[in-house]
C-alpha cells in the first residue's frame, strides 16, 4: 500500500521549464508547492563543469542527460494497421530527465507563435475556402490570441536571457529583424550573437534571392546578464557544446539557474528527486483529481501525495501517458473520431543541404546552440501564396551550424567512401570547409496521428507503455518538395565546390536519426470539451483542479521550436492560477 | 578599415591607457557582472567558480572547498594586480589549461576598473 503523505496546496510533476516557472510563482504567491522529479538533483558547478561535460560519446551519443528507454519507453508505429514496436534506443526525440528536465540541454531557440497557428483553421478557410482543408486534417483553432500572449512571452525571454534583433516593435518594422514577426513591445533583453561566416554566407544569398534573413532568437547569452528575478547569466562562449549538454558557462537560458533555484530558497516549496508519478487519483465524485502516487526510485516505496491542485509539467508525451494511465478524460479514438486524449500528435519535417567551399573556413566547432541566420518567407509570411503549392503551414529556412562535434559533424560530398583512407582524406579536406542550410517545417494534424495505451508492451513498473502512431501526411511530402527545392535554389546561387543538395522527405517517419525534440498534442487546448482536452488556461475541461502545461496542449505544430509558446503559456496561466483560481476555485472557462 | 578609423582606433587607445592608470570603481562593479554567473564575492559561497571573497592578494587556488584544475592547482601564482590583469586579459595565457570558461576581457580599462573594484571589496 502507498504510504500516504501530508497534503500540500500543489503538486507539479515534473521540475523543468515548466515545473521550474510555476515552482517559483506558486511559491511565491504563498502555495504549498511539492515537486516530484523522476531524475536527480542537477547543478552547473557538479554536473556541468568543463572538462567533463565536452564528453560527446556520454552526453550525445549515449544521452546521459535524457529518460532511460530500458526503464519507460513508447512503442512505435506509422499507422493503425501496423504492430508498434518499442523504442528500445532513443532516437528521433530525447526527452530530458533530471532536475531542469529538457532545460538543459536545449539548444535555446526561442520563438513566438502567432495568430497564423492560434487561428490556423478559420484564416485557412477565409482565405482558401473549407474545401481547402483535407477531411482527415483535424487542425482547430487554439481558442488563445497572440495579443493575450504577447505579455507572458515577454516575461518568459526576459526570464530566459534571449539574444535576438526584434523585426516589429509596436507596428514598426526593425531593420535587422524579421519583417514578417508580430509586434513585440519590447526588444529583446540581449542583442544577436556574433554571427558565423557560413550564416553571413547564407544571408548574403538568401537576401540576394529575395528573402529576409535575420539572426536566430536563442536563448545563448551574447553577454553576461542579469534576468528581472536576479538570476545572473555568464556570456556564451561560442563552445559548440549545446544542444544535448548542459552549459558550464551558465550562457544558456535554463531552469535549474533561474527559476528553479529562485523557487529552492522558498520556504513554500520543496521538491523531491527520484520520485515517479505513476498515477493521478481522482475522487469518487469524478469531477476532481485528489493527488498523485509516486514510487522512490531509489528505493521502490511507494507514496501518495494529496494535493488541492496537481499540475503535470512532465514533458509533453509524458503528460499524455500520465492522463491515459489515470483514466482521466475519453481516450481519442481514431476510427469513431471520439474521445480527446491522444488526439492530434504532431512533429516536425524538414530538409538540408551541405555545401562544400574548397578553401573557405567555416571553424564550425566555434558555434553556439542557435547561432544561424533564418529566413521566414515562407513560414510566419501570411502573403506568401500556400494555394498554387496545395499545403497548408509553413516552413523556415536556415544557414549556418550549431557545433562542430568530433564525433557527429563529418559532412562530405555524396559518393565519399564510407570508410578507409579516402574517407580519412576526405574528412580531414572538408571538416572545415562545409556549411549546412536547414529548414523545420509544420506538421498538421491528422486523424491517424495520436497516442493511446499500447496493448502489449510495458514499462519498468507493470504500465502499459505509450503508443505513437505517425506519420506525414500529403500534406507535408508537397511542403516537403518546395522546401527542397528552396534550399537548393540557395545553395547554387552560392556556387559551392560541391553540393549534397537536398532531398524533399516523403519516406515514412522513423525513430532514426535524430530529428527534433518537439513533440505536440494530445491533450490539445480549444473552446469545446469534446474536441479538446484543457480550455485555454490549460485547465482540464472534466477536472477543474487539473492543469496541463507544455506542447502537449498544442493542437498542431508549427515550424518553430515549442518552448517560446510552452514558456509563455506557462507564465499565463501561473497568472490565472494566482489571481482567479486560488481566490474561486473551479472552471475559469465556462463549458 | 580606412585610415581615418585606424586614427580614431588609436586615439581611443591612447585615452583609454590614460584612465587605466587609476581605475574607477564604479564602473568595476558594473564590469564585474561578467563574472557574476559564476563567481560569488561572499566568503565561502562557490559557484561554478571559487568564491572570490579576499582574492586580492591571495595565492591561486588555495581554497580548500573548491575543487581547482590541475593547471590552476600547479599555477603557483599569487594574485597581485599585475597578475590580475593578465590574467584577465587572457585566461589561457596566464594558466594555460584552466577551466574557467570565460575569453577574458580585452579592453585594459574594463580590466583596470574591475580590478580597482575588486581590489576594494574583495580585499
Ligand atoms: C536536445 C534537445 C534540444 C532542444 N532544443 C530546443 C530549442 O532549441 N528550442 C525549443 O524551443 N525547444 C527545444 N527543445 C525542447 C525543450 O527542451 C522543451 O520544449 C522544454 O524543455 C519543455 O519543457 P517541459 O517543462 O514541458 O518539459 P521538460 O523540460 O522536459 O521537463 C519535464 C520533466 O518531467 C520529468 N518527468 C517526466 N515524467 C515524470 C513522471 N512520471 N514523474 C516525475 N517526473 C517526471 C522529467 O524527468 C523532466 O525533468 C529541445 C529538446 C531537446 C531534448
Ligand atoms: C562562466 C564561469 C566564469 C566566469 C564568467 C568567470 N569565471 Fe573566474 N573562474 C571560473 C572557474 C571555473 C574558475 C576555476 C578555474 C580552474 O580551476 O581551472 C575560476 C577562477 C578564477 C580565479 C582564480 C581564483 C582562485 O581562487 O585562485 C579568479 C581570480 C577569477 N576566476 C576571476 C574572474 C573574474 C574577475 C571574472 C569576470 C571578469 C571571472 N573570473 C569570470 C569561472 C568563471
Amino acid at each position: 500500500m502507498a504510504q500516504k503523505l501530508k497534503g500540500v496546496d500543489v503538486v507539479l510533476v515534473g521540475l523543468g521549464w515548466t515545473g521550474g516557472i510555476l515552482a517559483k510563482e506558486l511559491s511565491e504567491a504563498g502555495m504549498k508547492v511539492v515537486a516530484l522529479e523522476r531524475g536527480a538533483m542537477r547543478s552547473t558547478e557538479k554536473d556541468f563543469a568543463v572538462p567533463m561535460i565536452r564528453d560527446e560519446l556520454r552526453y550525445s551519443a549515449r544521452n546521459d542527460l535524457m529518460q532511460n528507454p530500458a526503464k519507460d519507453t513508447l512503442t512505435i508505429r506509422n499507422n493503425p494497421s501496423q504492430e508498434a514496436l518499442p523504442m528500445r534506443r532513443l532516437g528521433s526525440f530525447l526527452p530530458g530527465e533530471g532536475v531542469g528536465g529538457a532545460g538543459v540541454h536545449w539548444n535555446g531557440h526561442t520563438w513566438r507563435w502567432t495568430d497564423m497557428e492560434f487561428k490556423v483553421r478559420s484564416l485557412y478557410e477565409e482565405r482558401y475556402g473549407k474545401a481547402y482543408i483535407p477531411a482527415d486534417m483535424t487542425i482547430q483553432d487554439w481558442g488563445i490570441t497572440y495579443a493575450e500572449l504577447e505579455p507572458y512571452y515577454d516575461r518568459f525571454e526576459y526570464t530566459a536571457g534571449i539574444s535576438g534583433k526584434a523585426g516589429n516593435i509596436r507596428g514598426k518594422i526593425q531593420p535587422g529583424g524579421s519583417p514578417f514577426e508580430a509586434p513585440r513591445a519590447r526588444e529583446y533583453p540581449l542583442p544577436p550573437l556574433r554571427s558565423s561566416l557560413a550564416g553571413e554566407m547564407f544571408a548574403v544569398a538568401a537576401s540576394a534571392n529575395g528573402y529576409h534573413p535575420f539572426p536566430r532568437p536563442t536563448a545563448n547569452a551574447s553577454r553576461a546578464y542579469t534576468n528581472p528575478d536576479g538570476a545572473r547569466l555568464g556570456a556564451c562562449q561560442y563552445c559548440g557544446f549545446c544542444e544535448r549538454f548542459g552549459c558550464e558557462a551558465n550562457a544558456k537560458g535554463s531552469p535549474h539557474i533561474t527559476v528553479i533555484p529562485i523557487a529552492m530558497r522558498n520556504p513554500n516549496f520543496e521538491l523531491r528527486t527520484h520520485a515517479w508519478v505513476t498515477k493521478v487519483l481522482k475522487d469518487s465524485g469524478g469531477k476532481r483529481v485528489t493527488g498523485v502516487t509516486y514510487t522512490s526510485v531509489l528505493n521502490g516505496e511507494e507514496y501518495e501525495q494529496p494535493a488541492q491542485l496537481v499540475i503535470l509539467c512532465a514533458y509533453a508525451i509524458n503528460n499524455v501517458h500520465l492522463m491515459l494511465l489515470s483514466g482521466l478524460g475519453v481516450p481519442y479514438d481514431a476510427v469513431t473520431q471520439k474521445g480527446v486524449i491522444g488526439k492530434n500528435y504532431c512533429y516536425q519535417t524538414g530538409a538540408g543541404a551541405t555545401l562544400f567551399f574548397e578553401g573557405r573556413h567555416f571553424n564550425p566547432f566555434m558555434s553556439t546552440g542557435g547561432l544561424s541566420m533564418v529566413a521566414d518567407d515562407y513560414n510566419t509570411n501570411l502573403d506568401f501564396d500556400r494555394g498554387p503549392h496545395g499545403f497548408i503551414g509553413g516552413y523556415s529556412l536556415s544557414g549556418g551550424m550549431t557545433g562542430g562535434r568530433p564525433i557527429s559533424f563529418r559532412p562530405l560530398p555524396s559518393g565519399t567512401p564510407q570508410w578507409g583512407k579516402a574517407w580519412k582524406a576526405a574528412t580531414a579536406q572538408w571538416y572545415g570547409s562545409a556549411m549546412t542550410i536547414s529548414s523545420s517545417g509544420s506538421v498538421m494534424a491528422n486523424r491517424y496521428n495520436y497516442y493511446d495505451l499500447d496493448p502489449t508492451y510495458r514499462n519498468a513498473f507493470g504500465q502499459p507503455l505509450m503508443r505513437m502512431t505517425f506519420d506525414y501526411k500529403e500534406n507535408e511530402h508537397r511542403m516537403s518538395r518546395h522546401t527542397a527545392q528552396a534550399i537548393n535554389e540557395i545553395a547554387k546561387s552560392m556556387n559551392p565546390t560541391s553540393l549534397n543538395p537536398a532531398t524533399a522527405r516523403t519516406d515514412p517517419w522513423t525513430v532514426v536519426p535524430y530529428q527534433s525534440t518537439h513533440n505536440t498534442g494530445g491533450t490539445i487546448m480549444g473552446v469545446n470539451p469534446r474536441t479538446s482536452a484543457v480550455n485555454k488556461y490549460l485547465q482540464s475541461w472534466d477536472y477543474h483542479n487539473l492543469f496541463v502545461m507544455g506542447a502537449s496542449v498544442f493542437p498542431h505544430n508549427s515550424a518553430y521550436n515549442p518552448t517560446g509558446p510552452v514558456g509563455a503559456l506557462t507564465y499565463w496561466t501561473a497568472e490565472a492560477i494566482k489571481k482567479r483560481y486560488a481566490k474561486n476555485p473551479g472552471p475559469l472557462v465556462s463549458a | 578599415m580606412t585610415t581615418r578609423k585606424v586614427f580614431f582606433a588609436a586615439a581611443l587607445a591612447v585615452i583609454a591607457h590614460a584612465a587605466s592608470a587609476q581605475g574607477d570603481p564604479k564602473r568595476g562593479e558594473k564590469v564585474f557582472e561578467e563574472c557574476r554567473a559564476c563567481h560569488a564575492i561572499e566568503k565561502g559561497s562557490n559557484g561554478v567558480g571559487p568564491s572570490l571573497h579576499g582574492v586580492i592578494g591571495r595565492r591561486a587556488a588555495e581554497l580548500d572547498d573548491f575543487r581547482y584544475s590541475p593547471a590552476f592547482k600547479r599555477a603557483n601564482i599569487t594574485w597581485t594586480r599585475q597578475n590580475l590583469d593578465a590574467f584577465l586579459a587572457d585566461p589561457q595565457k596566464l594558466v594555460p589549461a584552466n577551466r574557467m570558461p570565460y575569453a577574458g576581457m580585452p579592453e585594459a580599462k574594463d580590466r583596470a576598473d574591475v580590478i580597482e573594484y575588486m581590489q576594494r571589496i574583495l580585499k
